[in-house]
This record gives structure tokens, C-alpha cells and sequence, in this order.
């Protein structure tokens, strides 16, 4: 295999190019069917990704294509760094990085961007500020539905 | 800020949402529910159950029950993923969720199974409408805090033993009411020569048919345990002059060919417990086995033992 094969352009929604490894870029399921089918060249256009949020995925995959396969320590530093790359995504960020993770078909990115949103998501205000939802429920229905889920408002 | 939130949400497809609340505690769902008319209907398809359960399975928890003077106190805490530290033997600290407490009047037996975190009650003593008592056959989730009274079963005279079973391909719990349990060994005795048999009873929920598996006398005395998928015996014995505990393990490996394999260990006391208190209390789904105290005042120590890196770890809770 030749040194330009090993390497692949990406291309972003707003026509942002990254040229990375391709061991980094098959962790997305969909770039390696796109690969297999040869149906692209050397460049892959992700029309749902904007080159902003595309930089952070291919920052995910480097890093772990970097570390997958290693000890148990490293597994245990790679954890730590997934915790940080989340930490100060904002709401809008982190639910983009969803939708490309999802696009991309990334199991693991996906995986750790919904608990991510999961994480900052426990409280009814939090489920209303975040998801920006009206409850529609009249008094009634309300007063109903809360009795019945008593036990998760004991606290 | 808030408009371009909106924006992303909008666009955001409505299987990633349930993607994304499948990862909530179960609380926290049943919160939601009541937000709004769209979200409650949303929590409650049962597709969304069906990810959020095999998620929660994938992340099991110890129930403990602690016996006091007068009542029970059910707690939960995580199962420690990779509990070990460096050394052999280590000492974590983690909270365990209090759930419920319950006195000990109401119950005139012991619980008779728990089953992916229900505790099922053979004799519960519930007042009813004319104001009297009866005692039932009850169902109690200690999370929720809610009960189901299961049917009166008609009596024949023959002693009974119920237990919960659960079938995972309907999904369905049933009760059994036989002289034993889902798993069970027994004793058996042939004439004219009254010779003796040990076997493991299986019960298979799902068809509701028997199987019998011939065993050791040994094995009679162990506890039976879920050992990663296989059937599995534990049995602990005490050696007061070396202060040792033996524990052995026996594994079914081929239900089939009727294969067991034997595992013995030797635990001695370390800087954190003393192993002439320490009971059996269960197997984790990677198939530690988990010892407790026989006897606890403020502190709660749960030891883990991995038969296979041979290394134990403290789990305190308080």
C-alpha cells in the first residue's frame, strides 16, 4: 500500500478538507462502507457534518484508534480522556455530535455522547431547559400522572 | 443561544432521543413521564422499555437486604466493574442507595427469591377491605415501592414451596408452586433398597418442563449460583485451627454430559476481614462471588473474590 493510500480526505457540510489516517477515519461504519463500495476516490463528502463538529469526531477517532488494543491502563486513560472531551460541550454541541456520531455510525461516540446529555438530564428543569418542552398535561391529568410515579419524586 | 438549541432539537430524529434516555436511571424516567403528554406516551412504547431494560441489565446492581431488630432495610449499590486494585486486596468505599424499610411483623416467613430485583414474599400479611388480615402471595419492586398481590392458590394439603421464576424470551414472571426451587437440589430415595440419589432439579420456566441431573452428595450441600451463564455450587467450610475458609466452586460445564468442574480456594483473613464471619451472598454477572458479613452494626463489608485472578476487594458501604 502506498503512503497516499493510507490516507483520506474528508469533507465537511461547509466544505472544510481533513486529510487523516485511514485506520482513524474506518471507525465510522458508514466511511467504511463507503470505502469498501469504492463508489468515493481518495475524498468522502459528509453532507450532515459541519467542519466544526467533524474536527472534534476525527479528534475522538485519533485517539482512539491510537489506543485500542493497548493494556488495561491505557484503557483506563482513554476513559478519562472521554470524560474531559465531553466535559464542556454545550448543549448545542453536544447534541450535533449525536447526529454526526449517529450519521457516521460511531457505536462508541454515540455511546458516549448520549450518556453525555443523559448525565446533565436528570431533573425535570433540566429536561425542560434542555429539551425546551411545555407540558401540556391539564391540572387533573397532572395530578393523575404524578401519583403514579410518586416513588420518583420522594427525594 | 436558546434558538439555535431549538434548532438542533428539531432536526434531532426521535429514536436518538430515547437513544439518549435509555442511559437514565429509572427515577429520572418516571419523572419525565409526567412532563408532557407526548413524552409520556414516548417513555411508556415498549420498544423504549424493551433498550432502556437490556441497557440497566448491562449494568447490574447488588441488592442488599440488612436484618435489623424489628424491620428490613433494602439497599442497592453498583456492582463494581473492575473492583481490583493494585495489590491483591483493596478496600473501596462506595454509597449504597437506601430504598425502603419494612417491618419485620409484616413478613411471617422469609422473602422466597428475588429475581432482577423484585422480591417475592410467599406470606405477606396485607390488611383488607373489611378490615381483617390475609396473608398473600405478594410481588415487591423496592424501587418503586409498589407491590402486586398474585392470585390465592388452592390448598391440598401438600407442603408448598413458591418461588419467582423469570422467563426472558416473553418476558413474563411466573410463580412456581412446587416443592422447591427454579434450580434446586434434592434427594432421592429408590426402593426396594432404599438407595440414595443427590439431583439438581431444573425447572425450565419457559416450557415449564423438568430435567433431572444426577450429583455428588457433595454438591447437596452447596449453594446453588448463576456462574457466569452456567450452573454453578458453592459451598464454604470454616477451618477454626488454620483460620482458613475453603471455599469450593463446582461448575457445570456440559448440561448434556453432566460435567462438572471442581474449584477449591483458600481464603485467610487480610487487614479487612476476618473470614470466619463471612457468608455467600451471591455471584456478579462476571463471576465474582460476592461474601458478606454474617453480622453488621454500622459499616457494611462486601467482599469480592475473582476465582479466576484470584483477587478479593472490599466494598464498604455505610
Amino acid at each position: 500500500m502506498s503512503k497516499s493510500e493510507k490516507k483520506i480526505v474528508l469533507k465537511s457540510l461547509d466544505n472544510e478538507a481533513f486529510e487523516v489516517e485511514k485506520a482513524v477515519a474506518l471507525q465510522s461504519q458508514t466511511i467504511w462502507v463507503m470505502c469498501e463500495d469504492k463508489c468515493v476516490g481518495n475524498e468522502i463528502p459528509l453532507e450532515n457534518v459541519t467542519g466544526q463538529i467533524l474536527a472534534k469526531v476525527i479528534d475522538y477517532c485519533k485517539k482512539h484508534a491510537v489506543v485500542d488494543g493497548d493494556g488495561d491502563e491505557s484503557s483506563e486513560e482513554l476513559k478519562n480522556w472521554d470524560t474531559e472531551f465531553t466535559k464542556n460541550m454545550d448543549q448545542s454541541t453536544l447534541f450535533n455530535m449525536i447526529l454526526a456520531a449517529n450519521y457516521l455510525n460511531i457505536k462508541s461516540l454515540l455511546n458516549l455522547t448520549c450518556q453525555a446529555v443523559a448525565d446533565k438530564t436528570k431533573t425535570i428543569d433540566e429536561f425542560h431547559t434542555f429539551l425546551n418542552i411545555e407540558n401540556n398535561f391539564t391540572p387533573e391529568e397532572e395530578a393523575q400522572i404524578c401519583q403514579e410515579n410518586l416513588w420518583a419524586f420522594d427525594d | 443561544m436558546m434558538k439555535r438549541g431549538v434548532k438542533t432539537l428539531d432536526s434531532i430524529p426521535i429514536d436518538l432521543f430515547l437513544e439518549i434516555f435509555s442511559r437514565l436511571p429509572s427515577k429520572s424516567i418516571a419523572r419525565f413521564r409526567c412532563v408532557s403528554k407526548l413524552w409520556g406516551s414516548m417513555l411508556h412504547l415498549p420498544y423504549f422499555t424493551e433498550m432502556f431494560l437490556t441497557r440497566s441489565w448491562a449494568r447490574p446492581r447488588l441488592l442488599i437486604i440488612l436484618q435489623g431488630c424489628s424491620e428490613y432495610s433494602v439497599f442497592s449499590s453498583p456492582q463494581l466493574q473492575n473492583p481490583y486494585g493494585k495489590s491483591s486486596s483493596s478496600l473501596v468505599v462506595v454509597s449504597a442507595d437506601f430504598h425502603v424499610k419494612f417491618s419485620r411483623d409484616m413478613w411471617s416467613t422469609e422473602f422466597c427469591g428475588i429475581t432482577s430485583g423484585l422480591i417475592y414474599f410467599s406470606s405477606m400479611r396485607i390488611s383488607e377491605k373489611n378490615g381483617g388480615d390475609a396473608v398473600r402471595h405478594v410481588i415487591f419492586n423496592p424501587r418503586t415501592k409498589q407491590n402486586a398481590t398474585l392470585p390465592k392458590l388452592t390448598k391440598d394439603g401438600v407442603k408448598r414451596i413458591s418461588v419467582l421464576g423469570f422467563d426472558p424470551i416473553d418476558k413474563q414472571f411466573k410463580r412456581m408452586c412446587i416443592n422447591g426451587v427454579l434450580y434446586y437440589i434434592s434427594k432421592i430415595f429408590c426402593r426396594p433398597h432404599n438407595e440414595k440419589f443427590y439431583v439438581i432439579v431444573c425447572f425450565d420456566v419457559r416450557s415449564e418442563s423438568f430435567k433431572f441431573i444426577e450429583v455428588e452428595e457433595c454438591i447437596y450441600y452447596a449453594t446453588l449460583i448463576n456462574y457466569k451463564g452456567k450452573l454453578g455450587g458453592i459451598r464454604t467450610e470454616y477451618d477454626g485451627d488454620s483460620n482458613t475458609l475453603e471455599l469450593c466452586l463446582w461448575v457445570l460445564e456440559d448440561v448434556e454430559k453432566h460435567q462438572w468442574s471442581k474449584y477449591v480456594y483458600i481464603l485467610k483473613d487480610d487487614e479487612f476481614v476476618e473470614v470466619c464471619f463471612l457468608n455467600v451472598a451471591g455471584v456478579t454477572t462476571a463471576g465474582e462471588i460476592v461474601l458478606s458479613m454474617r453480622c453488621t452494626s454500622t459499616t457494611f463489608y462486601v467482599f469480592y473474590f475473582n476465582p479466576e485472578k484470584t483477587l478479593s476487594n472490599m466494598l464498604k458501604s455505610e
